[in-house]
């Protein structure tokens, strides 16, 4: 497991927690100190991340471990976590039987709100989401994006310091999920900590600066996400024509070696600057013609597809 | 940010899940006219005071009969189907819509939203039980000077007794069977069969000699033990019945939220 150092105050903190559900581990010795604005959730299905959620919000008890949530212990402190926290559950629907503004106003009753304030924030949330008449519709029949958005106003409508945000762009079209993307990276920005559980990896990358990557329960990774995509030390990968097996080894012949190579891509070890000019007078020799030429990034999805191709091989 | 910064008390959480219970029913077109059924009785129940105190007063006929245990049983039924028109859907709807983890998403413990719901039948109920009997007492205590104060004040006891016991245990039968199924129709059957059927079986198994097994027959027989016969031991058993129908309810409403209220 890697566990990278964050330079704020903690406010997810796990210590060997152990949880079990239908007497099956769901959660076995699971650690993390998380600090970032934004924390990312992901993992495989079934690797615990709603089960996480429970935790953290004091909903299931664990067996054994600690957990705490912006500062409060829990199972102790549950209920004021969940005063101080807005969620947006992706198996959960809309309260039923009423309108939109309804379901959105009850929601702010039951965080604490009056009637009359709780109708007064419900209607800001709705508008910031830019709900239109819409919200005096029966909830029943709302398509998924309306689902989705009264979802987020729920979780919006007591102005909590902590969201909760479980898949929130499933079901959205890309202008609706860009839309959301913008509101939560708002929310964000104005101060909330957010934690996003999310299957869409550009999703996390966009919004989050720390991740917790679950693997059958246990924390594969934990710490920022710039860890993770940052350019490969010493990887160089260039694209063209004329870069294969033999330019790899007039390469070796040159003392540079070739790391991997296919019909798309070609990359080489480089400890400096010397290396970069012999691939450089190597390319000119043999007439390759060199289109591009960079350091390796790594995208989010590479590097959490190899932890968990790596946590699969280590089972 | 300047939300909600505490954590709401108890007795708010279980006035938004009641008062919203309420608001959703008020909408029912049914409901609203089951309730305004539940006012007729005591209306007629003031025309018939009135006009045997007429009689009495014309003829010095004595009639000798005071129609409030029949006012009660009266009432009783369109009660009854308020309850049954609250309670049956309140949590079934809920949980076909799978909302019952969106409670635990905010600062609600399972006892709160069992609570909400029950409560939700029972004020209602209770009210529409007693306030009926409040303005009945004091009508008797004024215009028809039938009653004295001191007997005034015992009926509304009863009443008050027989309003709060008849409201707990239909709450208990209404939202348990809620809980129990995840479509209001099928609670509604549910609740029925309970209304009914324990009082066909303890008849059958006893041939005709049971005492009252279900809520409807146990609040008619202690409305009888209160009104007319005096408190005896069939008017005890009903009383503690009534509370086990609105204690079984309860729990069964609590387990549910228990192990629904998790994601």
């Amino acid at each position: 497991m890697l566990n990278a150092t964050a330079a704020s105050a903690p406010w997810i903190e796990i210590d060997r927690l152990h949880l079990n559900r239908g007497g099956r581990p769901v959660l076995v010795d699971l650690s993390a100190r998380l600090s970032g604005r934004a924390v990312g959730l992901v993992g495989a299905n079934g690797a615990g991340k709603s089960t996480l959620i429970g935790a953290l919000l004091g909903v299931l008890r664990p067996k054994s471990g600690r957990a705490a949530v912006l500062g409060l212990p829990l199972p102790a402190a549950a209920r004021e976590v969940r005063a101080r926290a807005g969620v947006m559950a992706e198996q959960a629907g809309i309260f039923p039987g009423g309108s939109g503004v309804d379901a959105v106003a009850f929601a702010g009753m039951m965080s604490g709100l009056a009637r009359r304030e709780a109708l007064r924030r419900a209607h800001r949330a709705l508008d910031a989401l830019e709900v239109g008449e819409e919200r005096y519709r029966p909830a029943k029949g709302y398509s998924t994006g309306m689902r989705q958005r009264c979802k987020l106003a729920m979780s919006l409508v007591h102005d909590p310091e902590l969201l909760v945000l479980d898949e929130p762009t499933v079901g959205l079209d890309p202008p609706g999920r860009a839309q959301l993307l913008d509101l939560i990276r708002q929310l964000r920005d104005e101060g909330r900590r957010v934690l996003l559980s999310t299957h869409v990896l550009r999703d996390a990358e966009g919004l989050c600066d720390e991740l917790l990557l679950l693997d059958a329960g246990t924390v594969s990774y934990a710490g920022p996400v710039a860890t993770l995509t940052q350019p490969s030390a010493g990887r160089l990968v260039a694209c063209g024509d004329g870069l294969d097996e033999a330019f790899a080894a007039a390469l070796a012949a040159v003392g540079v070696e070739t790391l991997e190579h296919d019909e798309e891509r070609f990359v080489f070890a480089s400890r400096g600057d010397a290396d970069l000019a012999a691939f450089w007078r190597v390319a000119a020799e043999r007439g390759a013609a060199v289109r591009r030429l960079g350091a390796e990034l790594t995208t989010l999805e590479d590097a959490v597809v190899d932890l968990m191709e790596a946590g699969n091989g280590r089972r | 940010m300047a939300g909600a910064e505490r954590q709401p008390s108890s007795l708010h959480v279980l006035r938004a899940i009641t008062a919203r219970e309420l608001r959703l029913a008020w909408r029912r077109r049914l409901l609203k006219l089951l309730f305004l059924a539940s006012v007729l009785p005591p209306v007629i129940f003031i025309t018939v005071i009135l006009v045997r105190l007429f009689v009495e007063r014309s003829f010095g006929a004595d009639l000798d009969w005071d129609p409030m245990l029949r006012f009660l049983q009266f009432q009783a039924g369109p009660v009854t189907l308020l309850a049954l028109g609250i309670g049956t859907p309140c949590v079934a709807r809920d949980r076909a819509e799978d909302v019952l983890f969106l409670y635990a998403t905010r600062p609600v413990v399972p006892w709160h939203y069992a609570l909400g719901k029950l409560a939700a039948v029972a004020l209602p109920a209770a009210a529409l039980m007693l306030l009926p009997g409040l303005l009945i007492a004091v009508l008797r205590l004024t215009v028809t000077q039938d009653l004295a104060a001191a007997g005034a004040g015992l009926m509304l006891l009863k009443m008050i007794l027989v309003a709060a016991v008849m409201g707990w245990a239909y709450a208990g039968l209404t939202v348990g069977a809620s809980s129990g199924v995840k479509r209001a129709r099928w609670a509604m059957l549910l609740a029925i069969a309970f209304l009914f059927f324990p009082d066909m079986i303890a008849q059958l198994v006893t041939f005709g000699r049971a005492w009252p097994m279900g809520p409807g027959s146990a609040v008619n027989r202690l409305m009888e033990s209160l009104f007319d016969v005096g408190l005896d031991w069939q008017g005890l058993w009903c009383l503690a019945l009534l509370m086990l129908y609105g204690a079984g309810g309860a729990w069964v409403s609590v387990h549910r939220a228990r192990r629904e209220m998790i994601p």
